[in-house]
């Protein structure tokens, strides 16, 4: 088997007192689709976030920003056989975007709202030292069914739709090309209609891209169309872990059990 | 975090104490008259009699100092509490009653905001040529709209509260429940802005006295002495120091506590 | 795909919102000058006197009743108020401001010639204050809470509690009895203009500099900022974004802070003996000339509501979000 992209391993972190991830353990192969599905509270958002570095401040402006810290307590995150979690903020900073993306959960506040999307592709592309090129970008943008490429350029993310906003971060990813993609309950903000062209789209990524994925979802539908693995994850702790046919077919875990009949088929709905 | 907050309150409420009780006690801690004026003792040096040396007519400059904190801090705080007690009544009823009084009132709060103060307070101190009651006027014009405005939005939030409305429904009077349920509310973010208040008031009296549109001579004022005093700062720099440096400290003290409250609020 | 495309322009595209705005705003302003001028108008009668009396006064005639009588007749005041009044302002609009009491000469010329050596000075002020305030509050800002915050917050501080007219005689000491580098009189030179722009420069810088950083602080907590920082943008584009965020409400910071400078140039000026139109009208208020003051209000409000209205025009083309 490849090295694995990502080996977390008895990782427990919380904010302040409050312990919320406890004796985590995943590993993630290349071109993997791992899903980790719980409820909110469950501490995936957690896990995402020890993963983005947000442990760390990148300023000064940053640490007084925030009420409460995410503070690591033991454990340790590989990320291609490099330690995430005593890592450097300037580190950290080339690593994101590149090796590690993230399509938030609400991708429209991740934009600036007032600045056009031209100038924030060149931006990001300029400080990873990719060479700005407005005809891969409206290729890219072709490719996820965004019409009329040239006139969205000239938009800002305030004058589009949230799902709009979703594929814009979408095409984020796929011109940056990150190892490990994080999608951070990605359809949660969407109607039926966008999220399964989301989904597509992502689904499409991990063919033609051989694209790593994490995918934190309350919604186990989603992880039926995508995961390969699926992880479920209750109060803090990984309860069960499987590929993800056997997993939805026979649930071990009354938890797991719970959540699927909670969920709705992405078919049904 | 918090204690160490309140501790600073504490420190620079005490300095704003020894300045106010210095000031009020003027008459006793005074070596000298300060309207006395000394033909013998013209622009003497600071010595034992006169702490602070003499001005053009030989008056203590000390003792001027302390008179005319006297005059400059009393009419700063008398500005003040009537711009507060004016501008705290206009927007609570404003708040608690709307309809076209509240349109009119703040209608007219705005248009009093978009012309500069400190202009129009020069023209009005300058026609009305009345001396520290003009200057007082001319400034009040406009401070207190900052007081109704604040006023007005902390009682339109009151009244969301579910006690206003069992009280209406108990049958009291809007005023018996303005005094009762809405003042005491609006009284501490008010206060705060008072304090903050103050700094910038005794910049503009002094600014007024400086020009010659505040006091009328030879009351003692800091901002008329620094400016009578400077015409021989050459030969008495001490007549135009002291007041400079009184004035310096007690806006700062004044502002500093009024920064330290802001923040200890904004913490809560 | 088109549909979510129209749907989110859709602020954009309807149009009457915006052509109403934009007929909405000169009419307010309009309305705003027209009271502006009703209560300079006004002033005239605040003061003790009626105007025949104060125009005598200031020639410094002998008052006596025929010749009151006669003053009054001359300029009309036996007319009605609103009459006078709009006798007045059509003059305003021609651009004529009356004669001065004084010296019988028009006020307009004399307020233009003033106004120009003021917005020289103003500018300068101005200028450098914003030079020196724009870095230290993106500084301070970007290292809250640490050594380079705490710094500029206490000379902002200290700057905020100096009234200039205190700045200007503390430096007039300093420089020019102690070491005798600068004349104590403002001449037209360059040199001359130094310790007036610095005085009125300090007392702003201060207020600025806190404006700012708190503007500053507010757009580094926005989402957008956390989601740059995700795309690993490098920080000087993340320090760029926030400055340009930021842009709208300097505007204004600015415009109101205008109105202080006006205030503190009539102070400065007279210290200095620049001959703008501070001076002007402190002259004017010594020798009870009330055309020339009521001219310098006008000016004066006029220029502030003006430059607040273009400032709140410029803050809606920076950032046209909300905007109908």
């Amino acid at each position: 088997m490849t090295e694995a992209v990502l080996q977390i391993s008895d990782l427990s972190a919380g904010y302040g007192q409050e312990q919320v991830l406890s004796q985590v353990s995943l590993t993630l192969h290349q071109g993997e689709v791992l899903c980790v599905a719980g409820e909110s509270g469950s501490g995936k958002s957690t896990l995402l976030q020890v993963i983005c570095g947000n442990h760390l401040p990148v300023s000064d402006a940053d640490r007084a920003g925030r009420a409460s810290f995410l503070r690591i307590e033991s454990g340790s995150v590989r990320f291609q056989g490099e330690e995430l979690t005593v890592t450097s903020p300037s580190q950290r900073r080339k690593r994101m975007g590149t090796q590690i993306g993230l399509i938030p959960q609400n991708p429209a506040g991740s934009f600036n709202p007032v600045r056009r999307l031209d100038a924030q592709f060149r931006e990001t592309l300029k400080s990873h030292g990719i060479a700005y090129d407005r005809g891969e970008i409206v290729r890219v943008f072709d490719s996820i069914g965004l019409s009329e490429p040239e006139k969205l350029l000239r938009c800002r993310p305030y004058e589009l739709s949230g799902g709009m906003n979703q594929r814009i971060a979408v095409a984020f990813a796929m011109l940056l090309a990150p190892t490990l993609l994080l999608c951070d309950e990605v359809t949660s903000a969407l109607d039926v209609t966008t999220a399964i062209t989301v989904i597509d789209e992502l689904l499409k990524l991990k063919r033609e891209r051989n694209m790593t994925m994490l995918f934190v979802t309350h919604h186990l539908g989603i992880a039926r169309e995508i995961a390969d693995r699926i992880a479920i994850m209750h109060r803090g702790r990984i309860v069960e872990e499987g590929p993800a046919k056997e997993l939805l077919a026979h649930p071990s875990h009354e938890y797991t059990g719970k959540l699927l009949r909670d969920v709705p088929r992405m078919a049904e709905m | 975090m918090r204690r160490q907050l309140k501790l600073r309150i504490l420190l620079a409420a005490a300095a704003a104490g020894i300045l106010l009780f210095t000031v009020i006690f003027a008459g006793v801690i005074a070596p000298n008259d300060p309207y006395a004026t000394n033909a013998l003792a013209i622009r003497k040096a600071p010595c034992a009699a006169y702490p602070f040396g003499t001005d053009n007519l030989g008056r203590c400059v000390f003792s001027r100092v302390l008179f005319g904190g006297r005059t400059t801090i009393a009419a700063t705080f008398f500005l003040v509490l009537l711009s507060f007690l004016a501008g705290t009544f206009i927007g609570m009823i404003c708040g608690y009653c709307g309809g076209w009084a509240d349109r009119l009132l703040m209608r007219i709060a705005d248009i009093l905001l978009s012309f500069p103060q400190m202009v129009v307070a020069i023209a009005v101190a300058g026609i009305l040529n009345g001396g520290m009651k003009g200057a007082m006027i001319a400034l009040g014009i406009t401070m207190w709209v900052s007081f109704a405005r604040l006023a007005r939005s902390h009682t339109l939030s009151i009244r969301q509260e579910a006690y206003i409305s069992s009280a209406i429904l108990a049958g009291k009077s809007g005023l018996s429940i303005i005094c009762t349920h809405v003042f005491p509310n609006l009284l501490a973010p008010l206060f705060t802005n008072a304090l903050t208040q103050i700094g910038t008031t005794m910049i503009g009296l002094s600014g007024l006295s400086f020009l010659g549109l505040g006091v009328i001579p030879p009351t003692a004022e800091w901002g008329s002495m620094i400016s009578e005093a400077r015409a021989y700062i050459q030969i008495a720099p001490w007549a135009v120091i002291a007041p400079s440096l009184v004035t310096i400290l007690t806006i700062v003290v004044f502002n500093y506590l009024g920064d330290l409250v802001m923040e200890y609020r904004e913490a809560l | 795909m088109n549909q979510a495309l129209s749907a989110g322009r859709e602020g954009r595209s309807d149009n009457s919102g915006r052509i109403l705005r934009w007929v909405k705003k000169p009419i307010g302003l309009i309305l705003i000058l027209i009271v502006l001028s009703f209560l300079v108008f006004a002033l005239l009668y605040l003061a003790p006197g009626d105007p025949a009396e104060k125009r005598l006064t200031s020639q410094g005639v002998a008052v006596t009743k025929e010749v009151l009588d006669a003053e009054r007749e001359r300029l009309g005041l036996f007319r009605p108020f609103l009459v006078r009044y709009g006798e007045w302002l059509l003059g305003v609009f021609r651009g004529d401001l009356g004669v001065s009491f004084k010296d019988d000469l028009p006020v307009t010329p004399k307020l233009m010639t003033g106004l120009l050596k003021t917005v020289i000075l103003a500018s300068a002020s101005l200028l450098l204050s914003l030079t020196v305030s724009f870095p230290l509050a993106v500084l301070a800002a970007w290292k809250k809470d640490r050594i380079p915050d705490h710094a500029v917050r206490l000379l902002s501080f200290f700057g905020n509690s100096l009234p200039n007219f205190l700045i200007s005689v503390l430096l007039m000491y300093l420089l020019c009895i102690r070491i005798r580098v600068f004349p104590v009189i403002a001449t037209g030179s360059l040199q001359g203009l130094f310790m007036p722009v610095v005085s009125l420069a300090i007392p702003m810088t201060g207020r600025f500099i806190r404006q700012m950083r708190a503007e500053f602080l507010a757009q580094l907590s926005e989402d957008y900022v956390g989601g740059m920082r995700m795309r690993g943008v490098k920080e000087r584009f993340l320090i760029l974004n926030v400055i340009r965020n930021s842009l709208g409400h300097i505007l204004t910071i600015i415009a109101l802070q205008i109105g202080t400078l006006m205030g503190g140039s009539v102070v400065i000026e007279n210290i200095f003996r620049w001959p703008g139109i501070g001076k002007l009208v402190m002259d004017s208020v010594t020798a009870r000339d009330y055309p020339v003051i009521m001219g310098f209000v006008l000016i004066m409000g006029t220029i502030y509501v003006v430059v607040n209205q273009l400032a709140d025009a410029g803050f809606h083309a920076l950032d046209p979000r909300g905007q109908a």
